[in-house]
């Protein structure tokens, strides 16, 4: 891993944090709309090493913290993408079934973007923060993982290039 | 082969977590630092956030009238039969009339309570992804607009200012759930707390149980002192049904807020209060029926013609 390719994927990074709170959160997407930031960050790290996936996640959840719409203190996004970048990248690393199939990558970040959602609930329960009904969580988290599995095949194809053209070594999708 | 780690990475991982933690830490404890970091990023986001709203309002109205296709396609049909011309200036127009009638319900509601208000638009609505509701407003602290103040839409309650921004301002809606606000009854001043449920229902739960609350009971707010974070009489919702548990302690109710909060375009805060309650004078009037006119034939035997009548 080198601090070069970190920072050079830091800009694209920026630009989708920069996309979602101008345009994305704009849409009004029925079921709770889809965070790009957030589905990006785990495609990224299902193609990294898990140390890339973890900095990733440090990256991407600080960025998510920076947002008007997080309700908890700075660090709980960055916390939870942390685990979930590294989670995601250990399970996909070494194992080509995963890593060259788009199918299993879009699985993992679906499941990925879920998982990270209920972590950061349980995080934000702990740290005492109200959720609402059980009804609409569940309704939001079916939401997420619809637009999830909905734009990741989409998005795959332009990050991997990106992440082959940025880390270089990799085989792109 | 399935990676197993190395001393290197367990570091980075270990540094990057207890950073985290660190940061935590410190937002929890209320250092400048972290807020005035969220402050900058949305004050250097709003100019953005502008542009975005411009580009994306198109689109935003087409996935509006396809999440409300049965409640617009009356309006569908209509606009089916001109051309694109006409189309693209009637969609405009349409977006101007809609926040005109919002800003001209917001002005009455607040001239009717005597409150002193700024109107603003809406610039973005926070998502759902962190299980908030919040909007983000065109007007902050420049404007006047400062915490804890309330806001409102042309039908009642719409939130609370949780951060002014320089140009902005974050509103948490009252159907967040971590909202909390005094209520009490029209009519009947029955006191309670309605909390939201992250839907357009949210739950009051009365102080006392002695007392019967009905479904169509309409809601105000109670206020706070100075105003502040709530304005005394404002109209949140009315009852849709009664939960009387026998043993219960207290009584709960669902509420139906006036506010539809994902078609927000123009709100209202309120930057002074009115100089005394307003009381239930802010209740909006029941709908009335509109009578449909029948007519009725009286058929006469030996009649030549026979001539309807018309009554209501």
């Amino acid at each position: 891993m080198s601090i070069r390719s970190f920072l050079l994927s830091s800009p694209i990074f920026l630009g989708v944090f920069l996309f979602q709170e101008a345009f994305v959160t704009q849409m009004r997407l029925p079921a709770g709309g889809i965070n790009l930031l957030l589905v990006i960050a785990l495609i990224w790290s299902a193609l990294s090493t898990p140390e890339i996936g973890a900095l990733t996640g440090f990256g991407a959840g600080i960025g998510m913290d920076l947002s008007q719409t997080s309700p908890g203190p700075m660090g709980h996004w960055t916390l939870v993408l942390i685990i979930a970048c590294y989670a995601v990248a250990f399970l996909g690393y070494g194992d080509d079934n995963i890593r060259g199939n788009p199918i299993n990558i879009v699985l993992l970040t679906t499941i990925g973007v879920v998982a990270s959602q209920t972590v950061f609930l349980v995080l934000g329960l702990m740290l005492g923060q109200q959720i609402g009904s059980i009804g609409n969580i569940i309704f939001l988290l079916a939401g997420s993982a619809f637009w999830t599995a909905i734009i990741s095949p989409l998005l795959l194809k332009v990050v991997s290039y990106l992440h082959a053209n940025i880390f270089g070594s990799r085989a792109q999708l | 082969m399935r990676y197993g780690g190395d001393n290197r990475g367990r570091l980075l991982i270990i540094v990057l977590v207890v950073t985290t933690l660190f940061l935590i830490t410190l937002d929890l404890r209320g250092v400048q630092v972290i807020n005035g970091l969220r402050t900058g990023t949305q004050t250097a986001l709003t100019p953005v956030q502008k542009v975005g709203s411009w580009v994306v309002s198109p689109f935003r109205n087409f996935l509006s009238d396809v999440t409300h296709l049965g409640r617009t396609r009356n309006q569908m049909e209509k606009l089916k039969t001109e051309n694109d011309k006409l189309r693209l200036a009637l969609q405009n127009r349409q977006v101007a009339d809609a926040q005109l009638k919002q800003l001209k319900g917001v002005l009455n509601l607040a001239g009717t309570a005597g409150f002193k208000v700024v109107n603003a638009k809406v610039i973005s609505q926070g998502s759902s992804t962190s299980f908030t509701q919040t909007i983000t407003i065109d007007a902050g602290t420049t404007s006047g607009i400062h915490t804890n103040m309330t806001v409102l839409s042309g039908y009642g309650l719409v939130g609370v200012v949780k951060y002014a921004y320089t140009n902005s301002a974050l509103v948490q809606l009252a159907s967040d759930p971590a909202f909390r606000i005094g209520a009490r009854i029209a009519g009947s001043q029955q006191i309670g707390i309605l909390s939201g449920q992250g839907t357009r229902k949210g739950v009051l739960q009365l102080l006392d149980n002695t007392t019967r609350i009905h479904t169509g009971d309409a809601l105000l707010a109670r206020g706070s002192d100075n105003g502040r974070p709530f304005v005394p009489g404002v109209p949140i919702g009315e009852i849709t049904s009664v939960s009387n548990s026998p043993g219960a302690v207290t009584q709960t109710a669902d509420v139906k807020f006036y506010t539809n909060f994902s078609t927000l375009g123009v709100v209202a805060v309120v930057v002074s209060g009115a100089s005394s309650d307003p009381r239930d004078s802010l209740v909006p009037p029941k709908p009335h029926p509109t009578p449909i006119p029948t007519v009725t034939i009286y058929a006469t035997p030996g009649a030549i013609s026979p001539s309807p009548t018309a009554t209501k």
